[in-house]
């Protein structure tokens, strides 16, 4: 029987890694590389953690203020009744898909580069979900009444309609959530223990006791955890593709203009790896450059990703023209007005906007010198997700505003209370992200430490 | 400050763990060839008891251990089958028990229902995948099974071989050969 381990068929001169760390790397700097950063914060840590505070609290005020006052606060004009909130909960999840990708997806695929880079994007997941899952409830007006969303048994017998895409959805996130927090957690635990082992003060001590399990790194440990770690990445592969499908079942599901469309699920599952990928080269842009980890996180594997990002571009590009065909082409006289109404009618701003962001900016990236520019690549990808939410608000809003009855056609305008929620989810991404990073190991150390050559007293033969 | 004296006093003797007493040898070596070496040794002499701890997973002695593949993939099929049989249960149950037609579609309406049952094959199939794999790591360890070394997250490489008497003189002269760093009795 073969035997299963984390790369079956990698021998340690096949394995080619060492390309993607620099020789001066050894398994003890990495350690004292990575822990670095868990030493106490400076002051530009805690400038940008309390503006963060700030803004949360802001958002904070706002959602007080529509809590007691009631949904009217928001923009919300019937019947575009799904607006800013629902946008910001595609948009996160949307996000929530680059660290499932990178790894699951990437691991099953042998993607050494991944190593470097995917316990960031798997935070950002977790973060991400945690943010998107607000908003429906947000959205619902009384989020007290959320649970009613889970089937349990009731004494009036009342089930929520599986049917539903809405149920799906409920399904998909909170698996999604769920799923990405247990491959988050169990990925940190070696790490975790190498953090319990070196801790310099008392609180990093007990987080590392805490997410590391007591795991000492014996053999039984590794074969076991490699062993559940293979079936995590088979199980969250058809999960990071069937989540955002979902998604956008949601949409599709309904008779809309602009909605009703078997495009969908391809389309948004793209749509989602391109803002995540380009989230994740902006955080790790900006991590390595504050904590001079640039021989850990290399341009390379910064180039890596935005070839995917340039991948992704293109399909979603795609998908924009073979949505703008279809309805030329088609025979619906609704939808060739909708997508006409689209891009020349009262949201042109937006509709260009998105085309702008998502399509002709990332050309930049068939330049291999601009993608291994760091200033130049992080404001692209800041340019991509300011696309990647327009593209949102633009399939969500302007379907609504211009369905079929003239009688109901109506214009949208986000109100102070929904701007402030947005930006205050911003926020709240931020201040996982940044607590995050000052309390448990950002980078894998243990999966980094396997891009380095074994030590070996003889030479392999 | 003062008052969480005790509390973090606490803290330190959970993380501490009991005192522990073990009876056996560990070597501490640098290079994977000579653990490899070593395990194969020691495996030879009757020893098939030992451990192997490291800050990574090293092929080499996976293959002198003669490990087979993990038995988690298993836990994890019966969690994922629960979990669609499960989800489609729950569906066709609700339908069933208060029937309500809706556009004249069907009550079990199985597309539809799919996106559940799959959902829930994914939870599951998760949820069963950690049980296992914490069970079969035995994890949490909160009582440390043999000696450790902060290095072995680190750079270095342990083999314990729970061993007494005589067979440990043994084991420590053949750690020692095959280029342990350290070598040390508990006894």
């Amino acid at each position: 029987m073969s035997e299963i381990t984390y790369e079956p068929d990698a021998d340690a001169e096949d394995v080619g890694v060492t390309e993607h760390v620099p020789a001066t790397v050894t398994q003890k700097s990495l350690n004292a590389d990575i822990l670095r950063m868990l030493e106490p914060p400076g002051k530009i840590w805690w400038g940008v953690f309390l503006l963060d505070l700030c803004i949360l609290a802001a958002g904070g005020l706002a959602l007080r203020n529509q809590i007691v006052l009631g949904l009217g606060v928001a923009g919300y004009t019937r019947p575009v009744m799904w607006a800013a909130y629902i946008t910001n909960f595609v948009f996160w999840v949307g996000i929530a898909h680059c660290g499932t990708l990178v790894s699951a997806i990437l691991f099953l695929f042998r993607s050494h580069f991944r190593r470097a880079v995917y316990r960031v994007a798997e935070a950002m997941t977790v973060f991400g979900v945690l943010t998107a899952g607000l908003f429906p409830l947000l959205h619902t007006g009384r989020p007290w009444f959320g649970y009613w969303l889970i089937p349990y048994p009731t004494q009036r017998g009342l089930w929520p309609n599986f049917r539903s895409p809405l149920e799906w959805d409920v399904f998909a996130v909170t698996t999604y959530l769920t799923v990405s927090s247990i491959f988050f957690i169990v990925g940190i635990i070696p790490d975790a223990a190498a953090q319990r082992d070196r801790a310099k003060t008392r609180l990093h001590r007990l987080l590392g006791f805490l997410f590391s399990f007591g795991w000492r790194g014996a053999n039984y440990q590794w074969k076991h955890f490699y062993g559940a770690y293979l079936y995590f990445a088979a199980l969250a592969t058809p999960l990071v593709l069937s989540v955002h499908s979902v998604v956008s079942w949601d949409f599709a599901m309904a008779q809309l203009p602009g909605w009703h469309s078997t495009i969908f699920a391809p389309y948004f599952v793209a749509g989602a790896i391109f803002s995540g990928v380009a989230l994740v080269i902006n955080l790790l842009i900006g991590i390595r450059k504050a904590y001079r980890l640039e021989h850990i996180v290399t341009i390379d594997h910064i180039e890596k990703l935005s070839k995917l990002v340039l991948l992704t571009s293109t399909i979603v590009g795609y998908s924009y023209l073979v949505e703008f065909f279809c309805a030329w082409y088609g025979p619906s006289k609704f939808e060739r007005d909708l997508f006409a109404f689209r891009f020349f009618g009262h949201y042109w701003w937006a509709s260009w906007t998105m085309f702008t962001c998502n399509v002709i900016i990332p050309l930049l990236l068939w330049s291999k010198k601009v993608r291994r520019n760091m200033p130049v690549l992080f404001v692209i990808m800041l340019f991509v997700n300011v696309g990647m939410w327009f593209e949102r608000f633009v399939i969500i809003v302007t379907s609504l505003a211009r369905s079929f009855d003239p009688a109901v056609w109506v214009f949208y305008k986000m109100s102070w209370t929904e701007g402030a929620i947005t930006a205050g989810a911003f926020a709240w991404f931020f201040m996982y992200f940044l607590l995050f990073i000052r309390l448990l190991p950002a980078f894998s150390i243990a999966e980094i430490k396997e891009t380095l050559p074994p030590p070996m007293r003889r030479k392999p033969s | 400050m003062s008052l969480l004296k005790p509390a973090f006093a606490l803290i330190d003797a959970v993380i501490a763990g009991p005192p522990a007493t073990f009876r056996g040898v560990m070597g501490v070596f640098a290079y994977v060839d000579d653990v490899a070496g070593a395990v194969r040794a020691l495996r030879q002499l009757g020893h098939k008891d030992l451990r192997v701890y490291s800050p990574v997973p090293y092929h080499d002695i996976e293959r002198a251990l003669e490990q087979g593949p993990s038995i988690v993939r298993w836990v994890t099929l019966v969690g994922g089958v629960c979990g669609i049989t499960g989800g489609f249960a729950l569906c066709i149950y609700s339908v069933t028990s208060w029937p309500m037609v809706t556009g004249g579609k069907e009550l079990v309406s199985l597309p539809p229902f799919m996106t559940i049952g799959y959902e829930s094959m994914i939870l599951l199939g998760g949820i069963s995948n950690l049980l296992g794999m914490l069970a079969l790591a035995r994890l949490p360890e909160l009582k440390p099974s043999a000696p450790y070394d902060p290095r072995f997250t680190e750079d270095k490489i342990g083999v314990w071989v729970p061993c007494v008497g005589e067979a440990a003189q043994k084991v420590q002269e053949m750690l020692r050969g095959h280029g342990a760093e350290e070598v040390a009795l508990h006894a």
